[in-house]
């Protein structure tokens, strides 16, 4: 039978992250961005997990990074969209490439 | 009354002038400094008013006056003093073998009653500690030592200056306008015009005063130094009076810088006798030097160079040859200048500071005194007898006489040669305020070749002046003739014990014919026969009185300050004779014991006293015949021995080219060194400091350009390439989320790539 091993879990993970990296470079949408970065983030919390099933020695550890990781993303967003919601009261929009007063 | 410190009413006298020039000159600064307010009104015009205004005042010579006659009266004072304490006319002891014993009986030592004498007499107080290299501690001191030569020097100095001050109250009285003229000098608006100066006199003389009396009354070389050089500052001051004349200040010039040749000998024997016996003060020389002699600490060379140097000081302020050039020109100064300061007194100083420290002077060193005199009586009595300036042939008739006081301290004539500058004093400033009442009343004309003919015209003058040539001449019962007999028995003494130095009597035997020939021949010229111009005879007119009673009490003291009891008697003379008041102050235990005093010499000038008195009286009478025979009588034309002994004129004429020597080998030289030093200045150093600012300034324009270019250069262009990196830099921060992005994904595949290739160098190590 075809055990679902690591290599399905990092995979998944690389995924996740590249959907979001690509998530986060071609969204307009400031929302839009949060989530990708919400799914970067994951990507990585799929990895700490895979590796805290399938390597003894980093099994409590992969799990609670995973909880860190996913409270710091809770903390995040809250941040990310408040400056979103600040953002669109003194632009009335939400998007990104308006925002470029700290532009070199 | 008695006094415990008589001494100091001697230091009184010298303060007093002092205090008189402080007063002028304060009075005179505070006229400077209030004149610019003097047309504001207020307290500084009043105050300018009070110190004299515009015109000149007379107070100023009042307190002059006042100052030194206050003086004289202190220092007559002083005089019963002294002669109430050391008795009258007595040899000090020890002087008795030497004078054979005549002076012994009267002499009353009088140091058992009161204070001793050392101490009444003379004190001192330190003036500056100075620590010698020995580790012996010095001290300069002011302080004053009154013997019967330092109080009879008072006496006729304060006298003198007294009389003098009167007489220059007269004589100077054109002084006292605002404006005065001077017909000497000519400006491009005529003769000049000056305010007066009488005040400005009056203070010249009292700091001259001052300056004498400090060097009569010092008890130390330095002191003596200090005030030596003071009288030579006013004498500077006052030769150079009417300094806008050029001959005069030319003349002031001379007189000063012919004195500091003089001055420097003097600084070599004094710094001489502070190396080897570390005190300046006489009594403590006197005493060490025999003793460092005889222990041989004091080499004779040293002894007889210290001599030299002090008498070389003495050439110079005496007018010695060969330094007796200035004083015939000093006679630019005001004419009671030249009798007070350039006949009486200041040119005194010189014999006087030769007699003051006569055990310093060795053998040797007396011999050249005494050569040094018999040269400069010749030759200036000499130039005496072709001089038609009135005051130039009583200045070389000064010269010479001075030649003969020094002669006589040369000769070992201690007494004689002092005696004479007393009674030389009194009757040269006689002479010379004569001199003066002529050309005040001449009006300012000084050539005999002018006058002539004045005895009616100004009697009192023309007597006074007679009993001054009288003196002068060495007519017996006239004080000259006592001092001047004094000398030439001396002089004849020492022919006679030294038979190889007979110009030492030669000399000083036809000089005295001299002297009566070129005296009578001024008074001939000045006072006799018919006037030689009209213009000058008939505006000519008597002094007034302030000038002549000076000229009274002068010719007085001229005829009788040398007389003893019976006055016919020569060495009786109560000044200078055998048991006179100078005999006191002889500095004779000093000189035994430096085995200075010659009995021979001394029992020869009195066994032989008759004979040079008689010789002199014979060349004496000749002067007097011939004098009156060329310029009285008339019998033998003046104009034809002129032609007669052209040569003879011409060489005298021109001062035996005394002046033209020293112009060709020192005054030309000196120039021609100065013009190429000159030379060497400004094309050597100027040339080179010219050349090195020239060189700075390119280095630094080079230094300026490496600056700018390759310092600043390298800064700006460090600047230039941070800020266009920077510039591209900027350009990565282009604010789209997108490429920041894209860069960190980059950022993570390079890290990735990075930590792979490390991990495989890891697990491919071990």
């Amino acid at each position: 039978m075809n055990v679902i091993g690591l290599d399905a879990y990092l995979l998944l993970g690389a995924l996740l992250f590249v959907c979001g990296a690509l998530c986060m470079a071609m969204k307009r949408n400031a929302i839009g961005v949060l989530m990708g970065v919400e799914l970067v983030l994951n990507g990585a919390n799929i990895n700490f997990v895979a590796f805290a099933r399938y390597n003894p020695t980093f099994q409590i550890e992969g799990q609670v990074f995973a909880l860190f990781v996913i409270v710091m993303a809770a903390a995040e967003a809250a941040i990310a969209l408040a400056i979103v919601l600040n953002f669109y009261n003194n632009h009335l929009t939400v998007d990104v490439d308006t925002a470029e007063e700290l532009k070199g | 009354m008695q006094l415990d410190n008589p001494g100091l009413l001697y230091v009184a006298a010298t303060l007093l002038p002092l205090a008189s020039f402080v007063l002028l000159l304060l009075a005179g600064a505070l006229r400077s400094v209030a004149r610019p307010y003097r047309d504001q009104g207020g307290i500084g015009a009043s105050l300018y008013e009070t110190m004299g205004g515009d015109r000149p005042q007379r107070t100023g010579a009042y307190v002059a006056t006042a100052a030194i006659g206050l003086a004289f009266l202190l220092s007559l004072v002083g005089f019963i003093y002294f002669v109430k304490d050391h008795g009258f006319g007595g040899h000090r002891e020890g002087a008795h073998a030497v004078a054979g014993g005549q002076g012994g009986g009267e002499a009353k030592p009088a140091e058992q009653e009161g204070a001793p004498a050392e101490t009444r007499w003379a004190n001192h107080l330190d003036f500056a500690n100075i620590a010698l290299h020995s580790g012996k501690a010095t001290v300069l001191t002011l302080g004053y030592y009154i013997d019967s030569l330092s109080a009879i020097m008072f006496l006729m100095v304060t006298l003198i200056a007294t009389l003098i001050h009167v007489f220059s109250i007269g004589y100077m009285s054109e002084e006292l306008t605002p404006v005065v003229e001077d017909h000497q000098v000519h400006t491009e608006h005529g003769p000049l015009q000056r305010r007066g100066r009488f005040g400005r006199f009056f203070l010249y003389l009292s700091l001259f005063c001052f300056s004498m009396l400090n060097l009569v009354l010092a008890d130390n070389l330095f002191q003596v130094f200090i005030s030596w050089e003071l009288v030579g500052v006013c004498s500077y001051l006052l030769i150079g009076f009417y300094y806008e004349r050029r001959s005069a200040s030319n003349a002031a010039n001379k007189a000063f810088i012919t004195n500091r040749v003089g001055d420097a000998g003097f600084l070599i024997g004094l710094l001489i006798l502070w190396t080897y016996l570390g005190t300046f003060n006489f009594q403590d020389i006197f005493r060490e030097l025999p003793q460092r002699l005889a222990d041989g600490s004091l080499p004779h060379w040293i002894w007889v160079v210290t001599g030299l140097g002090i008498f070389l000081g003495c050439v110079g302020k005496s007018a010695q040859f060969p330094l007796h050039v200035w004083l015939p020109d000093a006679m630019e100064g005001p004419t009671p200048v030249s009798a007070l300061i350039h006949a009486a007194t200041m040119v005194a100083a010189g014999v006087y500071l030769v007699a003051r420290v006569y055990p310093l002077f060795s053998a040797e060193a007396r011999l050249v005194i005494a050569y040094t005199g018999a040269i400069t009586l010749f030759v200036a009595a000499t130039i005496a007898i072709v001089m038609t300036d009135i005051k130039k042939v009583l200045a070389y008739s000064t010269v010479s006489q001075l030649g003969y006081m020094m002669l006589a301290l040369g000769v070992g004539g201690w007494v004689a040669g002092i005696f004479h500058l007393l009674t030389h004093a009194f009757f040269k400033a006689l002479l010379f305020l004569c001199s003066g009442s002529v050309i005040y009343g001449c009006h300012h004309e000084q050539e005999m070749t002018k006058m002539g003919g004045l005895y009616p015209k100004m009697k009192t003058t023309a007597l006074t002046m007679m009993a001054g040539v009288l003196a002068i001449g060495g007519i017996p019962l006239f004080s000259g003739w006592y001092s001047k007999d004094a000398i030439l028995a001396q002089a004849l003494g020492f022919f006679l014990l030294h038979k190889e130095h007979f110009l030492l009597f030669l000399l000083p035997l036809v000089t005295a014919g001299l002297t009566a020939f070129y005296m009578f021949r001024m008074w001939f010229m000045t006072f006799t026969g018919k006037p030689r111009d009209e213009h000058v005879y008939e505006h000519a007119h008597e002094s007034p009185r302030t000038m002549t009673v000076p000229l009274i009490i002068l010719a007085v003291c001229s005829i009788m300050i040398a007389w003893g009891m019976p006055p016919w008697q020569a060495e009786l003379s109560y000044l200078g004779g055998h048991e006179g008041l100078l005999q006191m102050s002889e500095p004779t235990a000093p000189l035994e014991s430096l085995h200075l005093a010659d009995r021979q010499l001394t029992e020869y000038v009195h066994e032989n006293h008759m004979v040079s008195e008689r010789l002199a009286y014979v060349v004496g009478g000749l002067g007097l015949l011939f004098a009156a025979l060329l310029y009285y009588w008339r019998v033998l034309d003046p104009a034809d021995a002129k032609v007669q002994f052209a040569g003879v004129h011409r060489f005298l004429w021109h001062k035996w080219y005394f002046d033209e020597l020293y112009s060709a080998i020192l005054v030309r030289p000196a120039l021609t060194i100065a013009n190429w030093c000159r030379v060497f200045d400004t094309r050597v150093i100027d040339g080179l400091i010219d050349n090195t600012g020239k060189a700075t300034i390119k280095l630094a324009r080079w230094d300026g350009i490496f600056d700018n270019g390759v310092v600043d250069g390298l800064v700006n262009v460090t600047g230039r390439v941070i800020y266009a990196s920077g510039a591209r830099l900027r350009n990565l921060q282009t604010g789209f989320i997108r490429s920041y992005i894209l860069f960190l994904v980059l950022a993570a595949i390079a890290i990735f790539f990075v930590l792979s290739y490390f991990l495989t160098l890891a697990q491919a190590g071990p």
